[in-house]
């Protein structure tokens, strides 16, 4: 365990995590171990306590966040996985922890407990194993053994039991590890190591119910015989145990065997642990007592992007394609009509709108004749070279979708222009393309050629017409980019509704 | 293209046209597109959507037709109509749903091509209905609509025969487009857009929706063209828009007013799917959505994002407002703000997933474990969804509380034109959470009340100074801790019912169409309203003593409503349920209150209102 690498402020103990509830379980239950651990270690791993909360379903196990001085919800049976989700989606500095029983969190929200693990959002699961019911005092739980005799199965259990870890690795976890509430130190390390992993960690934790099933965990947690009943796990060595350490565990086939070491064995032949390894982490989940030790320790731990990571991504590039949401936008995606105050209605617009240009204040100008003179003036007397056209850029039609994406955002421009072999305009490809016909619709971008996605044909001038002849294919159409050819069809340039509007604004200053 | 037969065009003010097809022959999409066309002509429009349950029902059978209906005038209408006048049947089953709908004298265009004897037989007719007397009370236009299609694109290269076949739909709305004097220029460039990447796509729909028109203005096959004159509706820029779509831009509005991350976290189901579809591509508004693995966690997910300082929201229908209850109570214990919108369907159990009721009124209000009051607000109409579930978000803040907005199938899938509003012009939704601090201030008191609101403080994780524990086990005032305590118990109890219910001094008062007192009023609620309203309307015309109050505040009522039910002599309830609303107010108010119910999971049409009026009045 490390205490590296924590800001002074963060100095922080144990007392710091113990809230003014009195904790309520029986005497002698594992709880009692498991809080004293997750107090101890809290504030060891990098943290502001403001930032850590413990969510928890129904259960003795989900008392525990009235007893934590953090943030804490104790919520409903068997959810607590889908209020963390929803929490560690909002806020992902948070650091969130999820503590669950075998009833809480295998059966009631089994189905929750596999969905959190496979999406890998960023929650730290400590799963309570004591095998049985305890609050609702003592019915067989879906970690029971077949054939286990309780107050609802007084002629012994018929439901086979689930494999926990087994089950978090179906759905590919990428932290699993398991500890026992009677070895406290290798818990406290188990809850750090979950602490420091992205994504979703679940520790098993084998934890002995006092009252209803005090024996469930004797055979091997027993102090005087752990080195032999207990695997401890660790990356890159060799699967040694026993008082001795004259015992290992190496592969038959595709089977795990427990061998002696000497006698021809040595450490070379044993399994070494890769917590990399989702077969070798199968494997170690099948292990039971007594035929094998049970291993303990971190069984799987690999890297893979949390969904908050992924779903801040989509933020990311959907601003950056389509800027941050602008509400009027949003509202006038549509095809729009436009009813004036005296008229029948008349203007119809399409769908195309543009981002730059308020529409309100194109129709303003239309319909107010008094304030356009000078404009319509202006738009008459100056060319389409007076707005000082960008150079084009142009890309062949079998440029790939995704470099073409690229040329519009290294140039910062909101349309490419596309040429045949003969440099003639054949078609326009705009960021409305991208908004409208790629992005979601099209999945390899670098397999899909922009000739496809673009306008073809596009409407097109040449320098000499008058601005007016631009706003009015513009308004008619909804363009808010137009192609400039000569006279053999070559693009000479681009212009924008928005160079229209500050040839305006410019020649107003000048007046 | 000129018309020497002006004389044949005749002035109407409204008509009510469905488009009737096998699902599979994109019926929904001409239907859109007449819709969009005369929306930018100026009609005032009011649509519904009729569709199957089943994606791909059989071809050709009754359980496989798919229907728009769309109502057009020139004056403000609120309904989609009550019976079409022009019905266009693209085959036998299409032809057999729609009839008994079908106003009498109505126009039919149906394509005879469809009407082979195995479609008749899968429809259920014996004999031909286009031969014998089915139809002679209708002005019935035969098409073989197949055959002349594929003659119009015969020489168009690169596509199947099935796949010319699959114009045959513009091929009609090019009829219908003619018949009603409507311009081809939106649909036009629709096509343009939709198949700029298939050519001969495009080509073959074009000539199909031109060809349709060239038939009607040259054939001159019928005996009656149609002029809609543009509404007046009030001045703006307006667009059509569905509920679910109002209710998608509602939440977005709400968030940005509010200053906050949507999240939005749901499980599929018919009809709230297309809010989720809605909001999962504005992402650029930093909208969270999540699709959980089922209802209850994404009920869950909605109370850990509230927790987390969200505006936090779900959508629901059917058996999905039973799976999210038990959340939503706690949900209510945590007094937490969120909004729950439940798109009603025809029910119980899985019931009609794409028909509409009104009758999860009472699931909603009384549907959970121990007494657990909740915001409820509807809207009135698809535009409104825009407005309530914004109200839903700012009163679900104020009180710290879940706020369910009831929808329904109809108004979630109906459209009407929305007159767009200036976003500057919505007022901010006030957040507050409370500062952080620094140890030696004693407790933080979690459940410490606002004396004007009772609201609880909404302190969020990553606020130093303020951890607290939130449980849905009973507590005590004030900090919250666990308490079995009886005056605890009472306290906390009338602390949730009073501040629910002193939401009512920040809503509207109830406003009331029509006289102030009378013989009869009708209250109603949900997207009854087009049709109750009229209905009331024309009582109001024929001389009858009636007035409509439509309830968009269901929990709490507004301050005004008992006294507004004591001005009048009879009260009458009409709902698409088993009479809901009528059964609270008779609770709550111990009056004689008529329940008009209708178990059709259909909406209201105007002519069974009126004549229910009618029947009261005498």
């Amino acid at each position: 365990m490390s205490t590296n690498n924590i800001p002074l402020e963060l100095k922080l103990n144990r007392k710091d995590f113990v809230s003014d509830q009195t904790v309520r379980w029986c005497p002698g239950c594992g709880d009692y171990a498991i809080l004293a651990q997750v107090q101890k270690v809290l504030p060891t791993i990098g943290v502001p306590k403001e930032n850590i909360v413990f969510i928890s379903g129904i259960g003795c196990s989900s008392r525990f966040p009235y007893y934590m001085n953090t943030y804490g919800i104790h919520s409903i049976h068997g959810r607590a996985p889908t209020l963390a989700t929803g929490l560690a989606i909002t806020n992902p500095d948070l650091s969130v922890w999820v503590v669950t029983g075998d009833g809480d969190g295998l059966s009631i929200g089994g189905n929750h407990f596999i969905h959190a693990i496979r999406r890998n959002v960023d929650l730290n699961i400590l799963l309570f194993n004591n095998r049985i019911y305890g609050l609702t005092k003592g019915q067989y739980s879906p970690t029971s053994p077949r054939g286990k005799v309780t107050k609802s199965s007084p002629m012994g259990s018929l439901d086979n039991p689930i494999n926990p870890i087994s089950l978090a690795l179906a759905a590919d976890a990428t932290f699993v590890a398991r500890a026992l509430d009677a070895d406290t130190k290798h818990l406290g390390e188990a809850f750090y190591e979950a602490s420091q992993h992205k994504g979703t960690s679940l520790v098993e934790i084998y934890q002995n119910c006092v009252i209803f099933n005090p024996t469930e965990w004797e055979s091997i947690s027993d102090r005087r015989n752990r080195a032999e009943t207990l695997l401890y796990l660790k990356h890159g060595e060799p699967m040694i145990f026993g008082k001795n350490r004259d015992k290992g565990v190496m592969l038959d086939g595709f089977n795990p065997i427990v061998v002696e070491l000497g006698s021809g064995i040595t450490e070379d032949d044993l399994l070494v642990h890769d917590e990399t390894s989702k077969e070798l982490a199968f494997i170690l989940s099948s292990m039971s007592f007594p035929e094998f030790p049970v291993p303990v320790g971190v069984i799987r731990r690999v890297v893979r992007p949390t969904y908050t990571e992924g779903l801040l991504q989509q933020i990311k590039e959907a601003q950056d394609i389509k800027g941050p949401g602008d509400l009027y936008t949003l509202y006038t995606s549509a095809d729009l009509w436009t009813i004036s105050e005296h008229d029948e209605p008349q203007t119809a617009q399409s769908g195309e709108l543009s981002q730059d240009v308020n529409e309100q204040y194109v129709d303003d100008l239309e319909q107010e004749p008094v304030e356009t003179t000078f404009i319509q003036d202006l738009m008459v007397e100056n060319t389409l070279a007076d707005l000082k056209p960008k150079p084009p850029i142009t890309v062949d039609a079998d440029t790939s979708l995704e470099k073409a994406i690229r040329q519009m955002n290294t140039h910062n421009i909101g349309c490419l222009l596309i040429t045949d072999d003969k440099d003639r305009l054949i078609g326009i490809f705009t960021e409305r393309d991208v908004l409208m016909r790629v992005t979601g619709l099209v999945d390899d971008l670098a397999a899909a050629d922009v000739g496809d996605y673009m306008t073809a044909d596009p409407v097109a001038l040449t320098a000499d017409l008058p601005i007016a002849q631009a706003l009015h294919e513009m308004s008619v159409h909804g363009f808010r980019h137009l192609p400039l050819v000569d006279s053999e069809y070559h693009p000479e340039g681009i212009i924008s509704f928005r160079d229209v509007i500050n040839h305006m604004k410019a020649s107003f200053t000048d007046n | 293209m000129s018309d020497p037969n002006q004389d044949n065009i005749k002035e109407i003010d409204s008509v009510v046209i469905r488009f009737a097809g096998d699902s599979g022959d994109g019926m929904q999409l001409t239907g859109t597109q007449f819709t969009n066309t005369a929306a930018v002509f100026g009609n005032d429009i009011s649509t519904m959507p009729d569709f199957p349950a089943e994606i791909r029902a059989p071809a050709g059978t009754l359980a496989g037709v798919s229907g728009l209906q769309v109502n057009l005038s020139d004056r403000d209408i609120l309904t989609p109509g009550d019976a079409p006048q022009v019905l266009v049947a693209m085959n036998p089953a299409a032809l057999k749903t729609s009839l008994p709908d079908l106003e009498e004298g109505g126009v039919i265009i149906v394509n005879t091509d469809a009407f082979t004897p195995a479609n008749l037989k899968k429809a259920g007719y014996e004999s031909n209905p286009l031969e014998d007397d089915t139809l002679k009370n209708y002005d019935v236009i035969k098409v073989p609509l197949t055959t002349v299609n594929r003659e119009a694109l015969k020489d168009i290269e690169g596509l199947s025969t099935k796949e010319k076949d699959r114009s045959q739909n513009f091929f009609a709305l090019g009829i219908v487009f003619w018949m009603f004097e409507r311009p081809l220029d939106t649909t036009l460039e629709w096509i343009d857009k939709k198949f700029g990447s298939k050519p001969a796509v495009a080509e073959a729909n074009r000539r199909a929706l031109q060809a349709g028109y060239n038939m009607g203005d040259t054939l001159r096959t019928f005996q009656q063209r149609f002029r809609v004159r543009p509404a007046s509706l009030p001045p703006g820029t307006y667009r059509k828009v569905t509920g679910n779509e109002a209710t998608a831009m509602g939440l977005v509005t709400a968030a940005k007013k509010m200053g906050k991350t949507l999240f939005y976290g749901t499980y599929p189901i018919t009809p709230a799917s297309d809010i989720l579809h809605a909001l999962a591509g504005l992402r650029n508004f930093d909208v969270r959505t999540f699709q959980a693995e089922d209802e209850i966690a994404a009920m869950g997910s909605v109370l850990g994002a509230a927790f987390g300082g969200a505006f936090a929201v779900t959508g629901t229908s059917g058996p999905g407002i039973a799976l999210k209850s038990e959340a939503m109570g706690l949900g209510i214990m945590l007094e937490l703000p969120m909004v729950i919108i439940n798109v009603q369907r025809g029910g119980p159990s899985t019931g009609q997933p794409t028909k509409t009721e009104q009758s999860d009124l009472l699931q909603v209000m009384y549907g959970r474990n121990g007494e657990s009051p909740i915001i409820v607000v509807a809207p009135r109409s698809p535009s409104d969804a825009f407005h309530m579930v914004y109200e839903a978000a700012r009163l679900a803040v104020r009180a710290m509380s879940p706020a369910v907005m009831l929808s329904d199938g109809f108004l979630a899938n109906s459209s009407e034109p929305w007159l767009i509003p200036n976003p500057d012009d919505i007022p901010e939704i006030p957040v507050e959470h409370p500062a952080p601090r620094d140890n030696g201030h004693g407790p933080f008191l979690p459940y410490k009340r606002d004396p004007e609101t009772l609201a609880r403080p909404w302190a969020i994780p990553g606020t130093k100074g303020l951890e607290h524990r939130l449980g849905g086990l009973a507590k005590a005032p004030d900090t919250g801790n666990v308490s079995y305590d009886p005056d605890d118990n009472i306290a906390m109890y009338e602390a949730r019912k009073g501040k629910i219910a002193r939401l009512a001094d920040v809503i509207p008062e109830q406003d009331v169409f029509g006289p102030e007192s009378g013989d009869l009023l009708v209250v109603s609620w949900g997207s009854t309203y087009g049709a109750v309203r009229s209905a009331v309307a024309k009582a109001q015309e024929a001389g009858y003593s009636v007035a409509h109050a439509h309830v968009r505040y269901i929990n709490p009522l507004p301050r005004n409503f008992e006294k507004l039910l004591g001005q009048y002599k009879e009260v009458i309830v009409p709902e698409i349920n088993g009479g809901q609303l009528a059964f609270i107010l008779r609770g709550l108010f111990a009056m004689d209150i008529h329940s008009f119910a209708k178990m059709a999971a259909r909406p209201f049409k105007i002519s069974e209102v009126t004549n229910k009026i009618e029947e009261i009045l005498g």
